[in-house]
């Protein structure tokens, strides 16, 4: 025991103290804002404002209704072409057109769904539904004329009646912080399974390829070699995720403290909204408990691979294919888990022991017991710590074999055969 | 007292070969134990289980005079095996000390015999410096003193020369001397026979996973001698005829390899050739080197040992 904790030590300081450790630590917080904002700054950008002519044929579309919409949203502009069509329709480009939409001889009572917008340029769904968008409210604007329905009746027949999802046995609970909580949770012990199991992979080739595994051996069972770097770098993720807690932490109170800034206060409120919507402590717990159980389970055979395969990147890439696949589907399950917290691939994907602790995650904020009901969770719990037993004894049998075996690469075969070979 | 290490009627198999098949060895304190053999002739497999990495099917080990607990034990064993190294990115004083602690060793304990080893080898300034930063003989001596450091009381040196100039490779067989001296065993294994002749007292050679030779190197060159001797002559040695008690091998100016014939001695040898009136300047046994007799009994056997079926 004593001999797994200097081992443990020893995985543990060599990694924290190097710097890539404290620059990944900052930089991933970042990158991951980075990523969120960035995607909707780039979805943002790349729609285009279009210019189109509008060659109508109905004769309901009038100058003013269309400069009327232009002036609210002027993510587009429509340009009603009188007279000269054939010419533009010919060459709208020298026109200043994008492109042109010919709206058919239609009764106001009609609609139709089979309109074009032209052009000899492909352009974004999103794009259009800006043009589609404004179209339709010119329209709605000319039936509204044609029905003799003023402002205010107009008014009265927007009002919509609207349906959100609440749980009564949890006060509390709402679907889109759940949602929310639940992909950030999901996705974070993705991150955390895929970065510190290839991490505890590359730990045990870099000890086979540097031969000081034979040199451990000798002083330790394979199986405490294993197991004291598989804790050791689990320590780490440990570390590093707890110095994200404080880093949010810290902003938070910061926030509070200037209470200035929008972005700040928002930040703080929004917060607040989640820390009074949400078990916070439940959830903080399953995390820890989902994260620690998964990495077990991934990061024992991420190391059985690394045993098993010599100092080349691509046989060990080869050989965790099917591990990382199994990550991969997990989280292709939890996408369906969150839009469907109770049905069948969400309660079958979080009970089961590969896929449980990515999917239970996304499930969990909905609320327990109300979505997920404390027997689920007691049984994906324990079906984790029988499935992480489990792998760790296989990849300890595949470890103490692989480790002190150079030469060709073994196949699953034969890595399952040495699982079930005596000592 | 009891030997250091004992090992009764041991046998590995694996799968598609007999690693060990039913060796038993006895090796006293304070020897220079010689573990010899082709490439492949079970060697490493005999000292994995010798260490504890792997547990023997059949067969036991005492060691220390009781039964091998590979537990507990391995403090008692410092290993360096063949395929050796040391983490390229750890420092080197840190290294030194991770390795003493795994055997067991005490942060305060280690701290003092490294010390003492690194100021003995000259390696005071390398504390802070990373494996990555020596040259291989350098790291060779390192893989050497965090070998011996816990005081072992068997060594296992796999190898222990290969790569080292020999400047330091006379350092490390100085202290190999001194180690036996000071009371521990060792295990030493290799091919290169010029070595063992000069290091151990006591030999094994081991070939396709069974003990075909074991004893005392003078022992064992005694066995294997062939009546040769050398002889220095002032003039040739042209009237050598049948009634001589030897045959003539070989002549090269005026010294001569002769072989002794059955039932004579070197007294007879002699006689003859004073009554010959030969003057002899030198007369030497010719004794077999370890090389010969090693080769001599591993000749015949495939070079490679083949893959088998094995029923276990």
């Amino acid at each position: 025991m004593n001999k797994i904790w200097i081992i443990i030590k020893r995985e543990y300081l060599t990694r924290v103290r190097k710097k890539t450790f404290i620059i990944s630590t900052l930089l991933f917080p970042l990158l991951y804002l980075g990523l969120i904002f960035g995607m909707g700054f780039i979805a943002e950008k790349s729609k285009q404002n279009l210019h189109v002519a509008i060659i109508d044929n109905s004769g309901f579309f009038s100058n003013d209704a269309i400069n009327k919409q232009n002036v609210r949203d002027n993510s587009s502009v429509l340009t009603l072409v009188k007279g000269n069509a054939d010419k533009v329709i010919a060459d709208y480009k020298t026109a200043g057109y994008d492109g042109y939409i010919v709206i058919p001889a239609i009764d106001w009572k009609e609609g139709s769904d089979s309109l074009f917008f032209k052009s000899n340029k492909s352009y974004g769904s999103g794009s259009t539904a800006a043009v589609e968008a404004k179209l339709n409210r010119i329209w709605s604007d000319i039936k509204n004329d044609s029905l003799q329905i003023d402002l205010t009746k107009q008014q009265i027949l927007t009002k919509k009646l609207g349906v959100t999802p609440k749980n009564i046995q949890d006060e509390n609970a709402n679907a889109k912080t759940a949602e929310g909580i639940g992909y950030i949770a999901g996705f974070l012990i993705y991150f955390i399974l895929l970065i510190y199991g290839s991490q505890v992979m590359m730990g045990v080739m870099e000890e086979k390829t540097n031969r000081i595994a034979e040199v451990i051996v000798s002083s330790v069972k394979p199986f405490q070699m294993m197991l004291g770097k598989i804790l050791g770098i689990g320590l780490v993720a440990l570390t590093q995720f707890f110095l994200w807690i404080a880093f949010i932490l810290i902003v938070y109170n910061i926030g509070k403290a200037s209470g200035s800034g929008g972005m700040a206060t928002q930040m703080v409120g929004s917060m607040q909204k989640i820390f009074t919507s949400v078990n916070v402590p439940l959830i903080l717990f399953c995390f820890g408990f989902y994260f620690l159980a998964g990495f077990f389970f991934y990061s024992s055979l991420y190391g059985a691979i690394g045993s098993a395969v010599n100092e080349d990147m691509r046989e060990a890439q080869s050989l965790s294919f099917p591990i990382t696949m199994l990550v991969i589907i997990s989280i292709a399950l939890m996408t369906a888990a969150i839009s469907d917290p109770t049905g069948p691939i969400a309660v079958w994907g979080s009970i089961i022991p590969f896929s449980s602790p990515i999917v239970m995650m996304a499930r969990i904020p909905y609320g327990v017991p109300g979505t997920v009901p404390w027997w689920q969770l007691g049984l994906s719990m324990g079906l984790l710590v029988l499935g992480f037993i489990l792998t760790v004894w296989f990849a300890g049998k595949i470890y103490r074999t692989g480790i002190l075996m150079y030469g060709k690469k073994p196949t699953w075969k034969e890595m399952i055969r040495w699982a079930f070979r005596k000592n | 007292m009891a030997a250091i290490l004992e090992l009764q009627n041991l046998r590995k198999y694996f799968a598609t070969q007999k690693a060990v098949d039913d060796i038993s060895l006895t090796v006293e304190r304070g020897q220079i134990f010689g573990l010899l053999g082709p490439n492949g002739a079970g060697k490493t497999t005999l000292i994995r289980m010798i260490t504890g990495i792997f547990y023997p099917d059949e067969g036991n080990i005492i060691f220390d005079g009781k039964k091998f607990d590979p537990v507990n034990d391995v403090g008692y064993i410092g290993y360096m095996p063949e395929e050796r190294g040391l983490y390229k990115k750890m420092k080197i004083g840190e290294q030194a000390m991770y390795l003493a602690q795994l055997k067991g060793l005490s942060h305060k304990d280690a701290m003092a015999k490294i010390k003492k080893w690194f100021l003995k080898f000259e390696m005071e300034s390398w504390w802070n410096k990373k494996v990555e930063d020596l040259s291989k003989g350098m790291g060779q001596k390192l893989q050497f003193v965090t070998t011996v450091l816990h005081e072992p009381k068997l060594i296992i040196l796999d190898e222990p020369f290969s790569g080292l100039d020999p400047v330091n490779s006379n350092l490390i067989k100085d202290e190999i001397f001194n180690l036996a001296q000071s009371g521990s065993t060792i295990i030493f294994s290799t091919h290169r026979m010029e070595q063992v002749e000069e290091i151990c007292n006591h030999i094994v050679l081991v070939n396709k996973g069974k003990k075909i030779l074991d004893g005392t190197v003078k022992q064992v060159k005694q066995d294997f001698k062939e009546n040769l001797f050398s002889i220095g002559t002032e003039q040739a040695l042209s009237s050598v005829n049948g009634i001589a008690p030897f045959d003539l091998i070989g002549s090269k100016d005026h010294s001569h390899v002769i072989r002794i014939k059955e039932g004579q001695n070197p007294n007879a040898v002699l006689q003859y050739l004073l009554q010959q009136g030969i003057a002899i300047q030198s007369f030497n046994e010719i004794l077999p080197s370890l090389n010969d007799i090693f080769i001599k009994l591993v000749e015949g056997t495939p070079t490679a040992r083949q893959f088998q079926k094995i029923e276990a």
